[in-house]
């Protein structure tokens, strides 16, 4: 490459990095900030830390996000693996027509899922509460988890089975010896995206959820009307924190997976 | 030596509306190296794949030392395979893919232990069993498909164009490897090839395929000397086929009328009068001359080109028809055969013209 162009690609790639980074790096500078009203630095302070796990509201509703997000995560990444092998292995009448139906949900607005839930909700007489946004997060997931599974499939040498098969392994045995390590990969990142993706989910959640259930979105939702309270800051910063070691180590992970094979 | 293994009866398979297997009937005995053989999609995979389990048959039968197994699933089978693309397990190392089929029978470990490092030494490579299957290269990790296969004592080991993806020296060494290990172990081998020479140099016996069909069973010099259709002829080796009407039947040799000359054929397969047939007559049984041979078949042509190929010098002869003919002759003695108005004699001895069924 030219050192011009490399010069102008670089430049770009910075303003994009600091695009990204610097509202976040102003969240994590200003969890810290002494001011309650969060827009002027006055000082140096860990008291919002002290004061957001006092909070009961903000464990709660972290506990609620933390408990739909595993839940979610378990459901939809086993639906998702079982679909996306069953879309790899058989061939079926109207195959092409199930998968089409998988890719929906990814481009459907999640308003239209809260809306359809509601009104489901509604015609069989169910009262909302925590778990009454279960189905609604795993309707938005399930795909995600799906197609990732799917593509690491397509890699997958199908004949591995039959050497499993040939070696005196059942269908069971080849199962877990052979083609779950081998697919693992894709399960992990499909069951990751699901459980970021949940942990995120607003609209649904605020739809579908009973009037005393709040989720983490939620209820900063509702705290920010009133102003960016430092404890909200404190929230993204940990949240940040731990996003940043979860994708360091699955990284890691993923890497000497890698070199394995 | 006479005691069967595999016997394969009536076997029809068929895929969505085409037979890639038609009607097939097979015995291969105890202890043999067989070869089936044939170009691609002449059914000879999907025949080892039935064998193995992979694959059920639309109809017939296949039995296995004396049991019915079609419709058995593949892992009961005492039949083991070695893969085209060697199939082995990625995510585990060199001795557990060995190990997998023992572990899968509940053999116990120190038993596992010792039989993985014999089948290892076996084929060489009992220093590699801490390695991954991609550390290692082609030719090592067709010796690990192998090493995974026998390990487990199969009554037959089944070998899907094992050396396919080897390059020529690798393979050939690999040949021998594989017949030798045959014999030593007086395992059943059913080896599926497109590769006539590979053939050759291994099987006890050789079944052609095509089209679904067997065209010859037979030990290698069987099929290449006497090769007993058209398609076996032309597909093993190199040969001449000559067409042509039989104008006279005299006991054991009969009289072929070709190109207005006359070829004298042995009448093995009694021929009819005035019917058409086809010869085979190998390059290598040729010679080529400025004068007839006595006793023998010569027919009158001219000089078209010749070829160098090392061992010998192809010799391309035309017929007053305008047929080719081409020989092998040794470089030295058609040194001075250059012009190419030259009138020559082909010739060769009647014994060496096959009659092939049409």
């Amino acid at each position: 490459m030219r050192p011009k162009t490399k010069k102008i690609l670089f430049s770009f790639s910075l303003l994009v990095f600091l695009f990204f980074y610097i509202p976040i790096l102003f969240v994590i500078i200003f969890s810290f900030n002494d001011s309650k009203l969060g827009t002027v630095w006055t000082g140096f302070t860990l008291e919002w830390y002290g004061s957001l796990f006092q909070n009961k509201q903000l464990i709660s509703a972290t506990m609620n996000s933390l408990y739909l997000a595993v839940v979610t995560t378990i459901i939809a990444t086993i639906l998702g693996t079982l679909a996306a092998l069953a879309l790899h292995r058989y061939t079926f009448i109207g195959k092409k027509s199930v998968e089409f139906l998988f890719y929906i949900p990814v481009v459907i607005p999640d308003i239209v899922v809260a809306v359809a839930l509601l009104a489901i909700y509604g015609l069989l007489n169910m009262s909302l509460g925590l778990n009454t946004a279960v189905p609604g997060h795993v309707a938005i997931t399930i795909s995600y988890v799906m197609l990732v599974v799917l593509a690491r499939l397509s890699s997958f040498d199908s004949s591995l089975e039959e050497a499993a098969k040939d070696l005196g392994a059942n269908e069971w045995q080849t199962f877990w010896k052979v083609t779950f390590p081998l697919i693992f990969p894709g399960v992990l990142a499909g069951a990751l995206l699901a459980f970021t993706i949940s942990l995120d989910e607003f609209v649904i959640s605020f739809f579908t959820l009973g009037p005393g259930d709040n989720t983490l979105p939620v209820l900063v939702y509702s705290m920010v009307r009133l102003g960016v309270s430092p404890e909200v800051n404190v929230l993204s910063t940990i949240i940040i924190a731990i996003m940043f070691i979860v994708v360091f180590f699955v990284g890691l992970r993923m890497r000497k997976g890698g070199t394995a094979k | 030596m006479s005691v069967q293994m595999v016997r394969l009866e009536n076997v029809i398979k068929e895929f969505d509306d085409s037979i890639v297997v038609d009607n097939l009937s097979l015995d291969i005995r105890a202890g043999e190296f067989l070869t089936l053989l044939g170009p691609s999609g002449c059914g000879k995979t999907t025949t080892l794949r039935m064998i193995a389990g992979f694959e059920k048959p639309t109809t017939g039968k296949i039995l296995l030392n004396g049991k019915q197994v079609d419709d058995m699933e593949p892992y009961k089978r005492e039949v083991n395979t070695v893969f085209q693309s060697y199939s082995l397990f990625p995510h585990m190392t060199v001795f557990d893919n060995v190990a997998f089929g023992l572990k899968m029978k509940k053999v116990g470990k120190e038993e596992i232990k010792e039989r993985v490092t014999k089948a290892l030494k076996l084929v060489q490579l009992e220093e590699y069993g801490n390695r991954k299957p991609k550390q290692l290269s082609g030719g090592q990790q067709q010796r690990i498909a192998i090493a995974r296969a026998i390990v487990n004592n199969p009554k037959v080991l089944l070998l899907d164009e094992p050396l396919g993806a080897l390059d020529l020296k690798l393979r050939k060494q690999m040949q021998l490897e594989l017949k030798h290990l045959q014999q030593t172990l007086n395992i059943t081998f059913i080896y599926v090839t497109h590769d006539q020479e590979e053939a050759l140099t291994m099987s006890d016996r050789i079944v052609v395929m095509n089209k679904g069909k067997i065209e010859q069973i037979g030990q290698p010099v069987e099929i290449y000397e006497r090769p007993q259709t058209r398609f076996v002829a032309d597909f093993i080796g190199q040969t001449n086929i000559i067409e042509g009407t039989v104008s006279e039947i005299n006991g054991d040799l009969a009289t072929m009328e070709f190109a207005g000359q006359t070829i004298q054929i042995p009448n093995a397969n009694h021929v009819e009068l005035n019917e058409e047939v086809f010869i085979s007559v190998r390059p290598e049984k040729m010679k080529v001359s400025r004068t007839p041979f006595e006793g023998a078949i010569n027919l009158k042509g001219t000089f078209k080109e010749k070829i160098y190929v090392g061992s010998v010098t192809k010799i391309v002869v035309t017929m007053p028809n305008g047929k080719n003919l081409t020989i092998n002759e040794s470089h030295d003695k058609i040194e001075d055969l250059t012009d190419t108005s030259d009138e020559l004699f082909v010739s060769w001895k009647p014994i060496h013209s096959v009659v092939l069924k049409k």
